[in-house]
């Protein structure tokens, strides 16, 4: 094997010699020596560092060592010829995309077709001036540049899509976890209370929900309940829910507040959950119930409200306008009273299940809601939520909601 | 959603062709910084053909209305559809905020 390299001098001597062009290595084959030897000298001219072998065999084992940028290999050799090495090279992952010149001293048309479809990216007449021959060098080192960094910039999306899907994953696991965590402070459907029974289905948009509601025993007396719908999606809304669940928790309330009057709930929460700098707040409906009189005081903080569907009689709308928790510092909360009946069913529901919008954009309408509950009133609670569930997803014609979709309904024995 | 800005008179008009929901929030904040950007003494929101905003959409209204009132400028909504109305009325947004059922009353109301 015949290897000579010039360590990377340059000889800037030749006026021809890009300046600004990076040194590059090439690998010279050719099996005559007089040849090699002029060609190599006119390479190291332009600046390039040149190795040399005798055949396409030596030509394989310095390529595969060295790693040259671009590959000029006679036809005709001795060994291994030059398209069947084109070949060998391009069938090896590592040097399949290092540019190769296929020099000849024919220019058939027939042979060239051969020698691309072996594998050459192009040719080199050995009867070619020294112009053409720097020229054609150039060009393949430039086209070897792009592939290089084509195939670094793939490897790097390719890395990159990994990590992503890595972290994605991570993320989902820990939103999953999340999500279990807030599932476990929601009440257990059943009986809440002597007399009263609760069921309820709850769709979030995402894995981790924003919309809440709890129904809780505050004393041997009173049953606290309460429904919220925070705007804005995704983890910052479902973190503020969080907080605001943790408010709302019955012992909290008690040593906040010192009783859960829904008035006096509202007004704390309003003091402590100000509108965002993002303009995301919460709407809350805050009820309590008196259970040896099923007396129910409620309050709303810009929520549309709970549904009373009375047995036999037309259902309406528990709430008044209000201002949602953070819009007004100064904003008073009134609390209304009334008087449950038995078989009388309340509704608690979030915004996501009244304004899931058909496909032409039109919401599904807290009235909708109203009539599919009194169609319903015969049948069991949590038959009716399902029926509620049906209707919206009929509606809007696809099976997840866009917005945290929450019933919840509680029932008073006959 | 489509947002479109005029002036009209002191005031500039948004008039806004489009649902006003989270998912267009970014767009309707782009144009309100424009407005702002402008150092607007008067800016009116034309709602007539915005058919629905939900929670995200009036929490951006509110937070410009409070903005507003920390500049000493005016903030006015126009002739909201019956069911965005309804959605404002329940959150007593028409007490935070003047609505105007034409330009003109919304003009006459800032210049008095």
């Amino acid at each position: 094997m015949s290897l000579h390299s010039t360590n990377g001098l340059v000889h800037s001597a030749d006026a021809t010699a890009p300046s600004s062009f990076p040194v590059a290595t090439i690998l010279l084959v050719e099996d005559e020596p007089v040849t090699r030897t002029s060609m190599a000298a006119r390479l190291t001219r332009l600046g390039h560092r040149v190795l040399e072998a005798g055949n396409g065999r030596e030509a394989l084992e310095v390529a595969g060592r060295e790693r040259p940028d671009l590959i000029i290999v006679d036809w005709m050799m001795p060994e291994m010829d030059g398209p069947t090495f084109c070949e060998t090279v391009r069938r090896d992952p590592a040097m399949k995309s290092i540019y190769v010149l296929l020099m000849t001293s024919h220019d058939q048309p027939a042979q060239i077709a051969e020698g691309l479809a072996r594998g050459a990216d192009d040719f080199l007449s050995k009867a070619a001036s020294k112009q053409e021959m720097t020229a054609r060098v150039l060009a393949g080192l430039r086209t070897g540049r792009l592939v290089r960094e084509l195939e670094m910039t793939g490897a790097q999306l390719e890395s990159s899509l990994v990590l992503l899907q890595t972290k994605q994953t991570e993320m989902e696991a820990d939103l999953q976890s999340a999500a279990t965590f807030v599932h476990s402070l929601l009440p257990q459907p059943g009986s809440p209370a002597p007399g009263l029974s609760l069921a309820w289905e709850y769709q979030p948009a995402l894995t981790l929900g924003g919309d809440l509601f709890n129904v809780a025993a505050i004393d041997a007396d009173h049953l606290g309940l309460y429904i919220f719908d925070a705007s804005g999606h995704g983890v910052a809304a479902a973190l503020r829910s969080a907080s605001l669940m943790t408010f709302l928790r019955v012992d909290n309330i008690l040593r906040e507040i010192g009783s859960y009057d829904p008035e006096k709930v509202l007004r704390e929460a309003n003091r402590q959950f100000p509108l965002s700098a993002e303009g995301e707040y919460f709407t809350l409906w805050v009820g309590q119930i008196h259970l040896p009189t099923n007396r129910l005081s409620y309050a709303s903080a810009g929520h549309q409200g709970v549904l009373l569907s009375p047995n036999e009689r037309p259902s309406r709308w528990l709430t008044r306008p209000s201002s949602p928790l953070g819009f007004d510092q100064e904003a008073v909360f009134v609390s209304d009273q009334i008087t449950l009946q038995p078989a009388d069913r309340l509704f608690l529901l979030s915004d996501g299940i009244y304004e899931a919008a058909s496909p032409t954009g039109e919401p599904w309408g807290c009235w909708r809601f109203q009539q599919a509950v009194e169609a319903q009133q015969h049948e069991a609670l949590a038959t009716t939520i399902a029926h509620c569930f049906t209707e919206a997803r009929r509606w809007q014609a696809q099976r997840e909601f866009l917005d945290d979709a929450a019933v919840v309904g509680l029932e008073l024995s006959v | 959603m489509e947002i479109t800005q005029r002036v009209s008179k002191d005031a500039i008009v948004l008039d806004v062709n489009g649902d006003l929901t989270y998912s267009n929030r970014a767009a309707f904040k782009t144009a309100v910084e424009q407005v702002k950007s402008r150092n607007c003494q008067h800016l009116i929101v034309n709602l007539e053909q915005v058919r629905f905003v939900d929670s995200s959409g009036l929490g951006l209204l509110v937070l410009l209305s409070q903005s507003f009132k920390l500049s000493q400028a005016q903030f006015s909504l126009l002739k909201p559809q019956s069911y965005v109305r309804e959605i404002m009325s329940l959150a007593n947004i028409p007490k935070m905020i003047p609505i105007y059922e034409t330009e003109g009353d919304a003009l006459t109301a800032r210049a008095a």
